[in-house]
């Protein structure tokens, strides 16, 4: 996404995974439930880990209770009580408009997520499928798909989003999505090839096709309890992405139709009044900046959770 | 050797073809003119002017294949909507500034985020570590408009000790390159920790523990040298974005570089400016990715067929 | 192992580590010698000697007249170019002389008379030929100029504009020679106009009409406009031009009145963002901010002695697609629904006037034009918006509003969502980015669009130049709203030489658009106004009501 660390790292994790599943080789069903059981173990040691999971779930939880117990209509115009300070009765104070921060920034937030978790599986899918391809059918096939992904490896989101969301000509939830795809799928899709290939070749694949087994059998039973680690640490790793790519987009006037917001154009109407209203840019900015930090906390914790050996090192 | 350097280039030419050609196709078809800036209407006949002194009224394919030349022979065409200037002078005026915008933050990065991911290997699941991966990845986390802002209030609004704006003197760098690096510093720690904490489980580190080495000798000798040169070379592409993605910056900045042009290109349909920056920015990835895996395959063999 | 891949990052990383703090020093100390004796208000001890600083919205997309379109390249042209005329004081904004010290009108002709002593920067005379060679290079089909439609009234123009430059050039030089435009001496200019156009003279104060230097233009080609190619006649002149960051002008010593130019040097400081903008004033960094600032900060920044606030002759409406709602009831009903002086003192409280009519207050006889229209309200009129919202048969629930993503325009559209919500609409806004908006506005409008978003400021101070936005097939009429009566009550306008005459036409006319008995195709909103902060050493800073800055009267010290 924005600078895609997430991606690089994802990379050192296969290649850890990829040594460490050789040792579970035999009896691939027991192993895996004593991998994810220690692995549960290992996080819930982690303390940083397990703040960063509950900062998260108490996000969820604000976000999805709190508009259905504040008395305010979050869109409703009303200039007697606008820029109220932080209250009881308005806990982040009110916007211009009068409208309770509080309950917008909740909603805000249940757009931002949304997003972000929307937009994270979205460029899992189509970097699998791109990755897939392309490590499955190798020859010049791959060495095309590859050079292609060089070229766009790198160049900045911003201009493709923008670009994507004005051939939309609306910008709503879904083409926020698409649009934040468009600009990321292909650091994913570098990461998912190296993946599969490296799946493909290893031991347990081949050996449980040579007794034999059906594609199916090897896909569920070998290849997909394999990856599924990586694949939850992946989401928690591209989630700040997606979310810091989707504030950039709506900082910049492209965020969804008012007057519903999201955290970013929350953010960008804080933006126009920091001097005289400091803290309607610093509640959203600081939404975001927890929302990030836990889920990179939680996949660093997952990460070493699922690695045993890192774990040694402490 | 030679055959994998000639495969190489060869391989970017119709890479770069697509490249232009996608950039193109988008652009295309997002609805919109370049040539209405202003609320006037602009007359049936002043849009055929323009479309024909701009070469809009030919063909799709025809446009297409005259790019591919102009952009073979280095040249980017006229802008189409700062209508005084061609795509080559944007690109030469406004490059350099973004480029030493990024570059800069990226050192400041580097030398800031490495530091932090060596500590907190070191230190892994401590109190030091946790510490120095709040405090990093805290430079992702904060947007960076946020700092900006902050920066721009503090610094240069209410202490005066930095100019508010603009790219001249050096005294006006100091703040947009704060503000640019702390999104690449996470990323720095981030992979410098991972990488030692590797490192730090293979053999032959824990074989020259097991000798009797000292610790200090064992991370500088051992540890360090394996974990630092393939976090900073998988940096490469970063430089990328922070060349032409510090839109938001430069933008809260005044900063006259390239990236602001990149994004109010796309929402002024400045179509040649667009495809000019695109192309250009994927020539350079191009190369550098190239000249990464040629070095790779100069370094260690192995990896010379593996990455072709 | 791999020794040598270990030594180079570890000492490049060093090198680069004490180029930076070097470089970091070397700003600490340059800052230092900064600003430190401004106060909050804006003024700066340390501009001296007549150099004014100025922080302008944007890179000016370009400097040769014919081309310039907006507001910042505007500004910079006319201070370094003389034009036709200049605009005399409000409220009657009469031409005055400039390049043209004196001029006849008979019919449908204009003679202007050139005075003889403006010469170009590369010692140039600047002559009628000057004017003909520019004139007929903006109408050029070749140069591709917006503003070409500025020189339709004259005869031919629209013609050779129209023509299509291929291998049938020669139409095309015929057409050229048919333009109206000729030099019967070096110093006279003669125009034949389509009709008499009693605006004319104002008109010609607009950029497009200011000559360019054929020499630089020929020899330069589109590269004319930069620094030392730029060969100009003005006040000022280019010196510098940094793109995207600064430009410097100083004072032209052979401008023909140089004496009363007080400035030495002005230098020009790009900054787009308007929160920057504030604080580089704050800072004194700049000593006046042209670029504006964020509305929310309007309330404070009024408070200090920088503020300063002037007329315009501009108006913010919203306009409706007479073709989705229909029903001229409904448009009333939410014409009277807008609370404007709620939206004027809470979001945009910049001093900016309610609309009560689409002609502005400050253009020459509005009394007169908007005396019949006292239907709207400042503000709104709830009531009244209900009963005429009961009359409609058919109402449409669901509207959907477009605006651009510009700064401002979301706050407005957000508080008339709501104050249209009253009258039981379900209103959907849509915010897209400026050429996408052009494209749904049409003309026609897509039919998804109930209502829109828009503004005009005038070309020169007739009423002829808002009102004729709505006529039939006019480029600006985003509203499907196309009445015949209108257009030929406007048609007698352009032959009406008596003032009195004129503004009962246009009376008439607006009637027809915002009254009681209108159609109501748009509800106006505002009049605009400028403000700008300026700092206390800044003297005569001055905007006349279509945004042209005159930097001929401005002082500082």
């Amino acid at each position: 996404m924005v600078l895609n660390p997430q991606n690089e790292e994802l990379r050192e994790l296969t290649v850890a995974r990829e040594r460490e599943d050789t040792t579970f080789e035999a009896g691939a069903a027991i192993a895996q439930t004593s991998l994810w059981r220690d692995a549960a173990r290992r996080f819930a040691h982690n303390r940083a880990a397990l703040i960063a999971l509950f900062a998260f779930v108490l996000m969820v939880l604000y976000v999805v209770i709190v508009p259905f117990v504040m008395p305010y209509d979050p869109n409703a115009v009303d200039f007697s009580i606008s820029y109220v300070n932080p209250t009881w009765a308005h806990p982040f104070g009110t916007d211009e408009f009068g409208r309770d921060l509080f309950l917008r920034t909740a909603l805000g937030g249940r757009i931002s997520i949304g997003i972000g978790f929307a937009g994270t599986v979205a460029i899992m899918v189509v970097g699998i499928l791109y990755g897939a391809i392309a490590g499955f059918v190798g020859g010049w096939l791959d060495n095309a798909m590859m050079r292609f992904l060089d070229a766009l490896y790198g160049l900045p989101y911003l201009p493709f989003a923008i670009i994507t969301l004005a051939i939309f000509g609306t910008v709503n939830f879904w083409t926020m999505v698409v649009a934040l795809t468009v600009a990321s799928w292909f650091t994913t899709a570098r990461v998912m090839r190296g993946q599969i290939i490296s799946l493909k070749e290893n031991d347990y694949v081949r050996a449980a096709r040579a007794v034999g087994a059906r594609w199916y059998r090897v896909l569920f039973r070998h290849l997909l309890p394999n990856t599924l680690g990586v694949v939850i640490v992946f989401v928690f790793l591209e989630l700040p992405g997606v979310v810091l790519g989707e504030a950039f987009l709506s900082f910049l006037g492209l965020g969804i139709n008012p007057p519903n917001a999201s955290w970013g154009s929350l953010a960008q109407d804080g933006y126009t009044q920091y001097l005289s209203h400091p803290y309607i840019i610093v509640i959203p900015s600081v939404a975001i900046a927890w929302l990030i930090l836990s889920a990179f906390f939680i996949a660093d914790g997952l990460r070493d959770a699922l690695d045993p050996r890192t774990q040694a090192a402490a | 050797m030679l055959k994998f350097v000639v495969r190489r280039v060869l391989w970017t030419i119709p890479i770069i073809l697509l490249v232009i050609f996608m950039t193109f196709w988008m652009m295309r078809a997002i609805k919109g003119s370049p040539f209405r800036r202003t609320e006037r209407a602009v007359p049936a006949a002043v849009m055929a002017n323009l479309d024909r002194k701009f070469g809009l009224d030919k063909p799709w394919y025809v446009q297409y294949g005259k790019y591919v030349k102009d952009v073979a022979t280095f040249d980017l065409g006229p802008s189409l909507v700062l209508r005084n200037q061609n795509v080559n002078d944007i690109v030469k005026q406004h490059f350099p500034v973004s480029a030493e915008l990024g570059g800069f933050a990226m050192l400041l990065a580097i030398v800031v985020g490495v530091p932090l991911g060596i500590l907190s290997a070191l230190r892994a699941n401590r109190v030091t570590d946790y510490i120095a991966m709040l405090f990093a990845n805290l430079g992702f986390a904060i947007p960076s408009f946020l700092v900006a802002t902050l920066l721009i209030y503090e610094f240069a609004a209410q202490l005066r000790w930095f100019p508010t704006n603009g790219w001249d003197t050096a005294s006006s760098k100091v703040l947009p390159v704060i503000a640019l690096s702390l999104g690449p510093l996470t990323y720095f720690a981030r992979i410098v920790r991972g990488q030692m904490l590797e490192t730090l489980q293979q053999d032959y580190v824990r074989t020259a523990k097991a000798k009797g080495l000292r610790w200090k000798r064992v991370v500088v000798v051992h540890v360090l040298r394996n974990s630092l040169i393939p976090a900073v070379t998988a940096a490469g592409p970063l430089l990328g974005f922070l060349v032409t993605g510090s839109f938001i910056i430069e933008n809260i900045f005044s900063i006259p570089g390239i990236g602001r042009y990149y994004v109010t290109s796309v929402s002024g349909r400045d179509y040649s400016t667009v495809m000019g920056i695109t192309v250009l920015l994927s020539i350079l990835i191009i190369v550098a990715n190239m000249i990464v895996d040629i070095l790779y395959g100069f370094l260690d063999p192995r990896t010379r067929d593996a990455r072709t | 192992m791999r020794k040598p891949r270990f030594a180079w990052p570890l000492g490049l990383v060093a090198v680069l580590f004490i180029a930076l703090v070097a470089a970091g020093c070397g700003g600490g100390g340059s800052s230092g010698s900064g600003n430190n004796n401004a106060t909050t208000t804006g003024g700066n001890a340390n501009a001296s000697g007549g150099t004014i600083r100025i922080a302008i919205g944007s890179e000016p997309p370009s400097l040769d007249p014919g081309l310039a379109t907006d507001t910042t390249s505007a500004f910079v042209v006319l201070n370094t170019n003389v034009p036709i005329v200049y605009l005399g004081p409000a409220p009657d904004l009469k031409p005055e002389p400039a390049l043209a010290q004196s001029w006849d009108t008979s019919g449908n002709t204009v003679t202007l008379h050139l005075r003889k002593d403006v010469k170009w920067t590369n010692g140039q005379p600047v002559t009628a030929d000057d004017v003909v060679y520019s004139w007929l290079r903006t109408i050029s089909p070749q140069l591709g100029a917006d503003y070409a439609y500025q020189f339709y009234g004259i005869k031919g123009a629209q013609e050779y504009n129209s023509c299509k430059p291929s291998a049938a050039n020669k139409q095309c030089d015929a057409l050229k020679s048919k333009v109206g435009i000729t030099a019967p001496d070096k110093y006279t200019v003669k125009v034949d106009l389509t009709s008499p156009q009693p605006w004319f003279l104002q008109q010609l104060s607009h950029t497009s009409f200011i000559p360019v230097n054929k020499s630089a233009v020929e020899k330069w080609g589109n590269k004319w406009t930069e620094p030392g190619h730029y060969v100009t006649d003005g006040p000022f002149k280019l010196t510098q031009w940094q793109h995207d960051a600064s430009l410097t002008l100083v004072k032209n010593p052979d401008y023909y009145d140089a004496s009363t130019v007080k400035l030495q040097t002005v230098k020009l400081n790009i900054i787009t963002d308007g929160s920057t903008a504030e604080q580089a004033f704050n800072a004194g960094n700049v000593d006046v901010n042209e670029t504006g600032w964020p509305p929310s900060d309007t309330a404070r920044i009024k408070n200090t002695p920088a503020y300063q606030q002037f007329p315009s002759l501009g108006i913010y409406y919203y306009g409706f697609n007479v073709k989705t709602i229909t029903d001229v009831n409904q448009r009333k009903a939410m014409a009277l629904a807008i609370d404007r002086k709620t939206i004027v003192d809470h979001i945009t409280q910049t001093g900016q006037v309610p609309a009560t009519a689409f002609t502005p207050k400050g253009i020459p006889g509005a009394a007169t034009i908007n005396s019949e229209s006292t239907f709207l309200k400042p503000t709104a009129d709830m009531t009244l918006a209900k009963q005429y919202m009961s009359k409609v048969s058919n109402p449409v629930k669901n509207v959907t509003l477009i605006f651009n993503n510009a700064p401002g325009h979301k706050e407005i559209a957000t508080a008339i969502q709501a104050q249209w919500k009253q009258l039981g609409l379900n209103v959907t806004l849509k915010q897209q980015d400026w050429p996408q908006f052009l494209k749904f506005l049409g003309p026609p409008p897509d039919p998804s669009v109930g209502a829109f978003r828009m503004g005009w400021i005038a070309d020169f101070p007739d009423d002829i130049n808002f009102l004729s936005i709505f006529q039939c097939g006019s480029g600006n009429n985003y509203t499907n709203w196309c009445n015949k009566q209108y257009d030929d009550l406007l048609k007698k306008a352009t032959a009406e030489q008596d003032q009195a005459k004129r503004y009962d036409l246009y009376k008439q006319a607006e009637a027809m658009l915002t009254s009681k008995s209108g159609d109501m195709p748009i509800a106006p909103i505002y009049w605009y106004t400028f403000a700008y902060q300026v700092a206390q050493n800044v003297h005569g800073w001055n905007t006349n009501p279509m945004d042209e800055i005159d930097l001929r009267k401005v002082s500082i010290g």
